[in-house]
């Protein structure tokens, strides 16, 4: 069963297109990660699927479905920013966010423990300091124990503790089964976190599919010699070679992740009566890899 | 429905507005009115306009719903400013947004919102009636209810003031901003609206064309111009060629502008982004 499908969704503030005809699909028991820059549109597309915001075009099913207002009591929204009474506590602001989902408020002790809320429960949320807002609509969202999970940023004004402590969180709920779509700025975030991801820019969907394949990981190793065409025409028979390039004076070549032995590639070009000028491993980052995707 | 307005007195319980702007309204209810018995007990038999009344009394039950439907019409003032706040509370918490979210339906939202100023108008309505009935007591008349279609006027005034104020909140959603623009927009109105009474009596006389009060069909004022002070010597004193009072000419157009508040509301809250 898939969770979210998006056809060709489209959204414009006037002339700015914030959406353009972006479509994927997020199947059950999968963490998606939406990857993006910010004001790369993700938040829109999800505040399309939860029915705050209107599309201009294209359309998105829920479990399969046409959306209604029950698939979203089904799944435990972080959209954006905390929304909460400024007045209310939190066990006042969560009674009222189980009313809505037509859940009992048995759960409301067990997701603010969870967050790390149960001191400050009976607090007003307008004491709260910016963390703990995001931990209480962390919370907020857990409740009722979902089977989908929708988190925009979840980690948005936490200490690194607290990154640490809600990234834990979001993994042990994806052990338990659960479907997680969590949208993203950071890119270690998601690579740490997801399974899936989307990669959006400007609006459009510029990737799509699992992790592994989306931000593969290679070894970069740089090469130099003499005659350059020669070193790169001979680098082709080397074992798991997966591609290979002239950049200015060095021949670059890419390797699966962790299997680059600078030994080997040395002997190998030895044996071929090639000396090498240089020889240099680089360890491509994934910040370079998302530069590339989103540039 | 009874499940959303549950939802909407978990918000309203812990409101500090809702307390106080609550027992000032109730209050405010019981003193005006009691107010203007007092004047007029003490007016009778010892002022030269207390003489001209005669045997007037606006607290007799035969007057008493009428009056106290009249002087607590300005009382309404205080449920619309919580109608306000509490609708614009809404969009400035961005909890409308985490309504919709958790599953609430657009349509539930602006509607459990009319509810609320409807049970407003109603609970403002019991008050009055309460409010009558005890000034009434204290008369040592006999008990009658002529006159009652006050009350239901007062009722009406109540609804349009009330579902003016969500609309309003929903169009504006700033609470400063609403309650402020309330306020422009009821003053505004009824200086339009006694130009154009000046100018239906102009008509009347002109061209014996009765169209009627023609300030009384506006939004505000048509359900305003439904409640009036009793009658009595001293008023009729006053009256002058005043043109002719289409009364369900103006009910019809309260509730036209009623309808109209209400459906505007809803299009707002179901097509636009929140």
């Amino acid at each position: 069963m898939n969770i979210l499908t998006i056809e060709n969704l489209s959204k414009n503030y006037g002339k700015i297109q914030a959406l353009q005809q972006v479509s994927f699909t997020v199947p059950k028991g999968t963490v998606y990660g939406v990857l993006g820059p910010n004001g790369s549109g993700k938040t829109t597309m999800l505040g399309i699927v939860m029915d705050v915001l209107k599309s201009s075009g294209g359309g998105f099913k829920l479990f399969d479905e046409m959306p209604n207002d029950s698939h979203r009591k089904r799944i435990g929204t972080l959209l954006e920013t905390p929304n909460f009474y400024h007045y209310l506590s939190a066990v006042q602001n969560l009674k009222i966010a189980a009313k809505i989902k037509q859940r009992g408020e048995d759960d409301i002790d067990r997701v603010l423990d969870l967050v790390g809320l149960t001191q400050r429960k009976n607090s007003p949320f307008s004491s709260y300091s910016l963390g703990m807002k995001q931990r209480l609509a962390i919370g907020s969202a857990l409740l009722g124990n979902p089977e989908v999970l929708v988190l925009d940023e979840p980690t948005n004004g936490l200490d690194p503790v607290g990154i640490a402590e809600i990234r834990t969180l979001i993994m042990s709920l994806a052990n338990q089964g659960k479907t997680i779509i969590m949208a993203s700025h950071m890119l270690d975030e998601v690579e740490k976190v997801c399974t899936h991801v989307a990669i959006l820019k400007y609006g459009k969907l510029i990737a799509s599919g699992d992790v592994n394949e989306i931000l593969v990981n290679e070894d970069v190793v740089e090469l130099a010699t003499s005659n350059l065409d020669l070193l790169k025409n001979i680098l082709t028979s080397f074992p798991n070679t997966l591609s290979l390039q002239i950049k200015d004076k060095f021949v670059q070549m890419n390797l699966p992740q962790g299997t680059a032995n600078m030994e080997d590639i040395n002997k190998f070009c030895f044996e071929r009566n090639i000396v090498l000028s240089h020889l240099q491993l680089k360890k491509k980052s994934l910040e370079t890899k998302f530069l590339e995707l989103t540039n | 429905m009874l499940e959303l307005l549950k939802i909407e007195w978990l918000k309203l319980k812990n409101y500090k507005a809702f307390l106080i702007i609550g027992i000032f309204f109730i209050i405010g209810i019981f003193v005006t009115n009691y107010m203007v018995l007092t004047v007029f007990n003490k007016m009778v038999d010892k002022t030269e306009a207390g003489m001209l009344l005669g045997k007037f009394m606006p607290y007799d039950f035969k007057h008493v719903w009428q009056t106290t439907s009249y002087t607590s019409g300005y009382i309404l003032i205080l449920p619309v400013m919580l109608l306000i706040m509490l609708v614009t509370n809404e969009f400035t918490f961005k909890t409308n947004r985490q309504n919709i979210i958790d599953g609430m339906s657009r349509l539930d939202f602006i509607h459990v919102k009319i509810a609320l100023a409807t049970l407003f108008a109603m609970i403002s309505t019991i008050f009055v009636i309460v409010t009558g009935f005890a000034l009434a007591s204290t008369t040592g008349t006999e008990f009658s209810l002529h006159g009652f279609s006050h009350v239901g006027y007062f009722f009406l005034k109540a609804i349009s003031y009330n579902y003016f104020a969500v609309f309003l909140s929903v169009l504006i959603k700033r609470t400063g901003f609403a309650i402020g623009v309330y306020f422009i927009y009821m003053s505004a109105e009824n200086i339009i609206s006694q130009l154009l009474d000046v100018w239906s009596m102009k008509i009347k006389v002109d061209s014996k064309l009765d169209l009627g009060s023609l300030g009384s069909y506006l939004p505000m004022n048509a359900s305003d111009s439904l409640l009036s002070f009793p009658e009595n010597p001293l008023k009729s004193m006053a009256k002058s060629a005043f043109p002719t009072d289409y009364h369900y000419l103006t009910i019809s157009i309260a509730v036209f502008f009623v309808v109209l508040f209400y459906w505007f509301s809803r299009s707002i809250i179901l097509k636009k982004d929140l």
